[in-house]
């Protein structure tokens, strides 16, 4: 009792005040298999069947240019070698959003930031209306800007790293990718997630899909430190619990 | 030398009454921004150290055991010179995260955010990140990690941090003075101004050192305009292999 009403004196006094939609603050996780291939895929061995998480075109298929398709089959065939997560790069986004390990949104009033258990990548969000740092610099996780769309958050993520891949299956991107994602909350204990995904030298038009992000509510439920490694033999490794 | 930490010790509090700390709806004071060691001789080297190649000199950041030398077990300083001969065996050349208290001093911007219930600690290098639950939740059990578990709390004006969970493999410094398994560390913040910040860790680590110590290192605040930026590192890392072997092992 003591304890909950301390929790609640913390919680109340916050800069951010609890309890309102715009609060996106928690540990979050996507629910279904989206990681596997935003296009949907049969189970194949060691992997769970997935649906199609891309909502226009409504086809569920992600509009790439013919040439840029015949990259994604290639990417796919290599997969178990290729993949840039197995060589410990940084998601990108909005792959970030879509694996299966949970994500961590803190939110003071000018900034949200994201910070992703998968090899502990952070984005920093100011949602005060700051520019995009545009020095001509390029991230793997993109330059994140965010504003308030009535209860949504909006993110407009630029100055993309060519390098990391959009889900499991070797789908991909270039270095003009630019991502508008949406979260917008829609329960208690659930998000929405949406992303907006173009990039004229791969696709050849604009595509969107769509996650809902579930919240961890187990008790004390925390990130945990997943570091990857180069071990001295050059090999890549990853904690073995993390492995999907 | 005892005199001098004394005075250090009284300066220390006339700076503690002296200033109030801009403070959060909450009441705890707000340590938010983007912060640096205001010296970066710990990076280097956390006790005195003479210029070398690469080295600027500086002076030691232990304030215990006085004298500012690390209290090692006999045999663990030969160790330390030998690491400092090896330098490729450093865990942040290998593109790890530094460990606590490492992590606090390192030669890059940091950034802590308060948000209810946490405090969030993001350094640019090695995209590192400490998350900090202030609501009391008990310690995660068996776990090792380069930043380790940390729970924190108030008193009075200073954040209060206790680590535990470290993994035994992070340095100290550059220089190779570093810990091992079973390492308890409890830091201390506490704003001494409106852009200093005082951080004091105590690390007992009884399998490398004969008794606790302590060491001090004051941040400084980054112009409101700092944004930390993405460190890449082993990304696509294929430098490693023209490194020398590390622990004498052959490739």
């Amino acid at each position: 009792m003591i304890r909950s009403v301390l929790i609640g004196m913390l919680f109340a006094g916050t800069a951010w005040p609890q309890g309102q939609s715009r609060d996106l603050r928690g540990i979050w996780e996507a629910t279904g298999t989206a990681y596997q291939n935003l296009e949907g895929a049969p189970a194949q061995r060691g992997q769970p069947a997935a649906k199609s998480v891309v909502v226009d075109p409504a086809n569920g298929r992600i509009p790439y240019r013919a040439d840029a398709r015949k990259s994604a089959d290639r990417n796919s065939k290599e997969r178990e070698t290729s993949d840039p997560l197995l060589s410990c790069f940084q998601p990108g986004v909005p792959r970030a959003a879509l694996l299966p390990e949970p994500f961590q949104i803190f939110q003071n009033p000018d900034r949200v930031v994201i910070v992703y258990q998968h090899v502990h990548a952070y984005r920093v969000i100011f949602t005060d209306g700051r520019p995009h740092y545009d020095e001509g610099i390029d991230f793997y996780m993109g330059d994140s800007r965010g504003r308030w769309e009535g209860d949504t958050l909006v993110v407009d993520v630029t100055n993309f790293k060519p390098e990391t891949w959009l889900d499991n299956a070797g789908n991909f991107h270039g270095n003009k990718l630019h991502v508008i994602e949406r979260y917008t909350r829609t329960g208690a204990d659930t998000l929405r997630y949406e992303a907006t995904i173009e990039d004229p030298e791969v696709f050849e038009r604009a595509w969107n899909i769509r996650v809902d992000l579930a919240r961890h509510t187990e008790p004390n439920f925390q990130l945990l430190e997943h570091e990857c490694e180069r071990d001295t033999k050059g090999v890549y490794r990853h904690p073995p619990q993390f492995l999907k | 030398m005892k005199l001098a930490m004394l005075l250090l010790l009284s300066i220390g509090a006339a700076t503690q009454s002296d200033f109030t700390p801009p403070r959060l709806a909450d009441g705890h004071p707000n340590f938010g921004g983007i912060w640096m060691a205001a010296s970066l001789s710990a990076a280097f080297n956390v006790e005195e150290h003479g210029a070398s190649y690469g080295t600027p000199a500086g002076p030691s950041v232990i304030v215990d055991p006085p004298g500012g030398k690390l209290p090692y077990l006999p045999g663990m300083r030969e160790r330390a010179a030998d690491n400092d001969q090896h330098r490729e065996r450093d865990p942040v050349g290998q593109c790890h995260m530094h460990g606590v208290p490492r992590v606090m001093f390192p030669p890059f911007p940091l950034e802590i955010l308060q948000d209810g219930n946490y405090v969030l600690i993001l350094t640019e290098t090695e995209h590192g990140v400490r998350i900090i639950p202030t609501d009391g939740r008990p310690f995660l059990k068996d776990y090792s990690a380069w930043n380790g578990d940390s729970r924190g709390h108030w008193d009075g004006d200073t954040l209060v941090v206790e680590v535990r969970g470290l993994n035994g493999r992070g340095w100290l410094d550059q220089a190779g003075n570093f810990m091992g398994a079973g390492a308890h560390v409890v830091e201390q913040f506490r704003l001494t101004g409106k852009d200093t910040l005082d951080y004091q860790a105590t690390v007992e680590n009884p399998a490398i050192f004969s008794r606790p110590f302590t060491l001090r290192v004051p941040l400084r605040r980054r112009p409101a305009d700092v944004e930390l930026l993405e460190y890449g590192c082993i990304e696509g890392e294929r430098d490693a292999a023209h490194l020398p072997p590390v622990n004498g092992e052959k490739k």
